[in-house]
C-alpha cells in the first residue's frame, strides 16, 4: 500500500503517466459495467427521493386529500381525486406511486444520516483505540465487541422500546447498533498506518496530536471506512425497513418503505399484491444497488485484492 | 382428520348430484378452531369470551342466553320478583349433572357461595353475587334471592354464573377442573380431555335436558394465528374457525368451499374525548401549533362538528369490509334497551364546518387522535381514516397508534384528547352507560371506564332512578332517554359495533352468536339446517 491512493496525499513519487489517483480511481471503478449501472440506478433512485415533493402525483402525508373511498386501488385505476395510481393505492386510499418516492426520501435520509453519524462517532472512537493504546483501547475495544455480539435487531428494538416511536430515534438506534463495525474497521487500519514512516517523521516534527490523527492518519483511513460506509448505508435502510414494518418507525401516517409493505401484507392473500410488493422492489433495487457500488469500490480501494 | 374432510366432500358431492336435501351428511365429529385460548375449564375462575365459550358447553346457566343474548330458560324454569328486595327462581326437575348427581337448589346456593372465593382469579364474577345478601332454599326446586336495595338486573347477572354441583365440587379447586377431573356440569357435552392452551376434547352428553347437539365427538382446538387458522380451514384440517380476518374475507367468501356466519356483536368501537379540562387539553393546538386557552371539547358543537364529519358508513365498507355496523348508540339492534330511531349521524362536513365556525373556530385547530394498534379489527387503520375526515373540516389531525398496554395505561391517565377504544357491552343500557359515561366515582364503580371522565349529573339521576326499577317496560323507557341525552351531549363519539364472523366448510351450518361465544352446541351438517 502507498500512501497514494486518495488525494490527500501528496504528490506521488515517480508519475508513471498524466493520471492523478483520482482518475486511475474512476477508470478503475468504470472497469465494471453492473457497478456503473448500479450507480446510475442508485443516482435516479436518489434523484427520485430528492425531487418527490415536485414530481409525487399527491402528498401521501397530507391526510386531508386521502379519502378511505379510494383505498386498495387496483394499479392503473382513477381515483375519485382524477389521479391516476399507476402503482394503485394502499388501504387507506395513498397513491402508491407518491408513498414510494416520499418513502425512499425517508429510507435515503435514515439510510445516509445514521450512517454519517455513526461514521462519525464510530471512526473517532476507533481512532481514539488505535492511537492511545492501552487501557482506552481495550475499553473501547471491548464496548465494541459487546456491541458486535448483540443482534442488531434486537438491539434496536430494545432501543426504541425504551426511547419511543420517531424518526430521529430510529436514527439513534441505527447510530448506536452500526458506530461498532466502523470503529473496528478504522482501528484495525489505524493501527497498521501508525507505525508508518510518515507518522514517525510528523510526530518527530512534534506536531500536535490531533493534527497528526486528522491531517495524517485519518485520511490514510478512508477507503476502507468508504467501503464499510457505503455497506453500512444499505444496511441502515434495511434496518429503517424493518423496524417501520414492526409498527416501530416512522408514524403510520407517513409511511417509509417498511410500513407501506407491513401496510399491504395482510392483503396478500386476498390478491392485492400492489400494496405491498411495489415498495418491497423499490426497497430492494435501492439495497442492492448500494451493495453493487460499495463492491466494487471494496475491490478498487483495497489492493490486496487487486490482480 | 383427513378421513373426516373426505367422507364431508363425499357427502357434499352426493347432495349436489343427487336431489337437494335428500342426502344428508352423517358426521359424527366436528374440528372446530378458536382464535383466542381457552384459559382455564373452572367457570368461575376468569370472565374471558373464550372461557365462557368452552363453558357454557360443559355447564349451564340458571337463565341462558340465545343467539340474540335474549335471556331464555335455563337451569331455573321461570324467575319473579316476590318482595321488592327478593328474586325468586323455579328449578329445571329432573336434570342430572354428567355423573348422574341430581341438580337441585342446594347446588345453586353451593354455587353463589363458592364464586367470591375463587384463589387468584384475574377476573372474578364476584360483581354477579355481590347484590345478593342472603340465600334461601325454599324446597329442592325453588330458590330466592334477598337483595339489600331493589335489584333488576338478578337474571342477567345469573346468565353470567355457571352451576356446579356441591357433591361433585365442594372443595374442588381450579386445577381439578383444567385437569377434567371436576369438570362435571349439566350441559350438553362432557370433556374427554383437555390439553391447557392447545385442545379440548369433548363428546355429547346424550342425557341432556335441552336441545341435542349434531356432533358426538367435537375437537376444539385453539389457533391463535390468524392466517395459520385461515389456512387449516382450506386445508381441511379443521371444519370450523372463529374470528375470521376481515383482510381474508374477500378471499373467504369467494371459495366454494366455504360458507360464513354472521352476527352483529355487542361490542361498540367510539371515540372517547377529554371532557376532564375546562384549559388546554394535552394534544389540541391553534393550527400554528400554540396550546390553545380554553378545550373546544368542552363545546358541544365542536363535538357534534367532529362526530358530523365522520363518514362511518365508508369505514364500515372500506376499512371494516363490511364486518360493522355504522352506529349512533351504544347498542345494536334488537337489544333490549336500545334507542329505536336514533340513527348513526350520516356524514355532512359543510353542517360541521358550520357548527365549528359557531363555536369560534371557523379555521378548525388541531387535534392527535390516539388508538391501540392490536387490540380492536382495524383499529389502526380506523384512526387513520377518522384522521382524514376531520382534517377535511379543518381540525388538522395527527395520528397515533401505540401497542394496547401502553395506549390504555395512557389513556386511563387522561393523557389524551381524543383516542378511539371499544367496549363489549352486557344486553342493557344501564352496562354501556354506568360504566362508559357516569361521572367517574371509586367508591361506587361508576364510569369505571370513563376515560374521557365525561359527567352530567342529568344523566347519572337516570341510571340511577333505571337501577332501581323493577318494571322492565319502564326501565328500558328510563334507559333510552338516558342513552338518548348523552348521545344528543356526544358523551361519546360511536363509530360502529363490531360484527362477529365465523367460517366453515360448506357443508355445516352455525347459529351466529352475538356474544362473541364460539360453541359446538350451535354447529349443524348443513342439510339439517335447511329443513328447519
Amino acid at each position: 500500500m502507498s500512501s497514494t491512493t486518495l488525494g490527500a496525499a501528496p504528490v506521488p513519487a515517480v508519475p508513471p503517466k498524466i493520471e492523478t489517483p483520482f482518475h486511475r480511481f474512476v477508470a478503475e471503478f468504470a472497469a465494471s459495467p453492473i457497478a456503473v449501472g448500479a450507480l446510475v440506478v442508485f443516482a435516479i433512485i436518489a434523484l427520485v427521493a430528492i425531487l418527490a415533493p415536485w414530481i409525487a402525483p399527491q402528498n401521501p402525508y397530507d391526510l386531508a386529500v386521502l379519502d378511505i373511498m379510494d383505498g386498495r386501488l387496483e394499479p392503473g385505476s382513477v381515483g375519485g381525486t382524477g389521479i391516476t395510481h399507476w402503482l394503485g393505492t394502499d388501504d387507506q386510499g395513498r397513491d402508491m406511486l407518491s408513498g414510494i418516492m416520499y418513502g425512499l426520501r425517508i429510507s435515503l435520509t435514515v439510510g445516509a444520516g445514521s450512517a454519517l453519524i455513526a461514521c462519525l462517532v464510530g471512526a473517532s472512537l476507533g481512532m481514539l483505540a488505535a492511537y492511545a493504546g492501552g487501557r482506552t483501547d481495550s475499553a473501547i475495544m471491548r464496548l465494541v465487541d459487546l456491541q458486535l455480539s448483540f443482534p442488531a435487531i434486537l438491539a434496536a428494538l430494545m432501543i426504541l422500546a425504551f426511547l419511543g416511536k420517531g424518526i430521529l430515534n430510529v436514527v439513534i438506534a441505527i447510530v448506536v447498533v452500526e458506530w461498532a463495525y466502523y470503529a473496528r474497521t478504522v482501528r484495525g487500519s489505524a493501527l497498521v498506518e501508525r507505525r508508518r514512516e510518515y507518522i514517525e517523521a510528523a510526530q518527530c516534527l512534534a506536531l500536535p496530536t490531533h493534527r497528526v490523527i486528522f491531517r495524517h492518519l485519518l485520511p490514510n483511513c478512508l477507503p476502507p471506512l468508504i467501503v464499510v460506509g457505503t455497506m453500512q448505508i444499505a444496511r441502515a435502510i434495511a434496518l429503517e425497513a424493518t423496524l417501520s414494518f414492526l409498527g416501530l418507525g416512522v408514524p403510520i401516517t407517513e409511511p417509509s418503505l417498511g410500513l407501506l409493505i407491513a401496510n399491504g401484507y395482510e392483503y396478500m392473500l386476498s390478491g392485492k399484491y400492489w400494496i405491498s410488493f411495489y415498495p418491497g422492489i423499490a426497497l430492494l433495487v435501492t439495497i442492492v444497488s448500494i451493495n453493487l457500488v460499495g463492491d466494487q469500490l471494496r475491490d478498487v480501494l483495497n489492493p490486496r485484492l487487486k490482480k | 382428520m383427513a378421513g373426516t374432510a373426505h367422507a364431508a366432500a363425499g357427502a357434499l358431492l352426493s347432495a349436489l348430484v343427487l336431489a337437494p336435501g335428500g342426502a344428508r351428511a352423517q358426521q359424527a365429529a366436528l374440528t372446530m378452531a378458536v382464535g383466542a385460548p381457552v384459559t382455564s375449564l373452572d367457570p368461575h375462575y376468569h370472565q374471558l369470551s373464550p372461557n365462557n365459550a368452552a363453558a357454557s358447553m360443559i355447564f349451564d346457566r340458571l337463565v341462558n342466553t340465545d343467539h340474540q343474548s335474549r335471556m331464555v330458560p335455563g337451569l331455573a324454569t321461570e324467575w319473579r320478583v316476590v318482595e321488592p328486595t327478593v328474586w325468586e327462581f323455579k328449578l329445571r326437575p329432573g336434570v342430572r349433572f354428567h355423573n348422574g348427581q341430581e341438580f337441585t337448589a342446594d347446588d345453586v346456593a353451593f354455587t353463589i357461595a363458592r364464586v367470591p372465593n375463587v384463589p387468584n382469579s384475574p377476573s372474578s364474577f364476584a360483581i354477579y353475587t355481590r347484590p345478593i345478601r342472603e340465600v334461601q332454599v325454599v324446597d329442592p326446586l325453588t330458590i330466592r334471592f334477598r337483595t339489600e336495595m331493589p335489584y333488576p338486573l338478578m337474571p342477567m347477572d345469573m346468565s353470567n354464573l355457571f352451576i356446579l354441583d356441591r357433591q361433585t365440587h365442594e372443595g374442588a379447586a381450579t386445577e381439578d377442573f383444567n385437569g377434567g377431573r371436576a369438570a362435571v356440569g349439566t350441559g350438553p357435552f362432557r370433556v374427554v380431555s383437555h390439553r391447557n392452551g392447545d385442545r379440548i376434547e369433548f363428546e355429547r352428553n346424550d342425557a341432556y335436558w335441552g336441545d341435542r347437539p349434531a356432533f358426538a365427538r367435537v375437537n376444539y382446538r385453539m389457533i391463535t394465528n390468524d392466517a395459520a387458522r385461515t389456512a387449516a380451514l382450506l386445508a381441511g384440517d379443521v371444519e370450523f374457525i372463529d374470528q375470521v380476518p376481515t383482510s381474508d374475507l374477500a378471499k373467504l367468501r369467494g371459495d366454494q368451499r366455504v360458507a360464513l356466519s354472521e352476527a352483529t356483536g355487542m361490542r361498540i368501537i367510539f371515540l372517547g374525548l377529554d371532557h376532564m379540562r375546562t384549559d388546554a387539553s394535552p394534544f389540541v393546538t391553534d393550527n400554528n401549533g400554540q396550546p390553545l386557552p380554553r378545550n373546544p371539547l368542552k363545546d358541544v358543537r365542536v363535538r357534534r362538528a367532529l362526530s358530523l364529519a365522520i363518514d362511518r358508513h365508508a369505514i364500515v365498507d372500506r376499512v371494516m369490509e363490511g364486518a360493522a355496523t355504522p352506529s349512533g348508540q351504544y347498542l345494536p339492534a334488537g337489544i333490549y334497551s336500545h334507542v329505536p330511531g336514533l340513527e348513526a349521524p350520516r356524514a355532512d362536513p359543510d353542517a360541521a364546518r358550520r357548527l365549528l365556525a359557531e363555536a369560534g373556530y371557523p379555521q378548525g385547530f388541531r387535534i392527535q387522535l390516539n388508538g391501540p394498534n392490536d387490540r380492536y379489527i382495524n383499529d389502526s387503520r380506523i384512526i387513520q381514516a377518522v384522521g382524514q375526515m376531520w382534517t377535511r373540516i379543518g381540525v388538522r389531525t395527527a395520528v397515533e397508534a401505540q401497542p394496547w398496554p401502553t395506549f390504555i395505561g395512557r389513556a386511563g391517565r387522561q393523557e389524551f384528547s381524543a383516542f378511539l377504544v371499544g367496549w363489549g357491552s352486557n344486553p342493557e343500557g344501564s352496562h354501556p352507560l354506568r360504566n362508559l359515561s357516569a361521572t367517574w366515582d371509586r367508591e361506587r364503580g361508576w364510569g369505571a371506564s370513563n376515560r374521557g371522565r365525561y359527567s352530567n349529573p342529568e344523566l347519572d339521576r337516570m341510571i340511577e332512578q333505571a337501577l332501581s326499577e323493577l318494571d322492565d317496560a319502564k326501565r328500558e323507557k328510563i334507559l333510552q332517554d338516558a342513552q338518548r341525552l348523552a348521545m344528543e351531549d356526544v358523551a361519546i363519539i360511536p363509530l360502529h359495533i363490531q360484527t362477529n364472523i365465523w367460517a366453515m366448510r360448506r357443508n355445516l351450518a352455525h347459529t351466529a352468536r352475538a356474544d362473541e361465544l364460539t360453541r359446538a352446541q350451535d354447529v349443524r351438517p348443513a342439510a339439517a339446517a335447511t329443513s328447519r
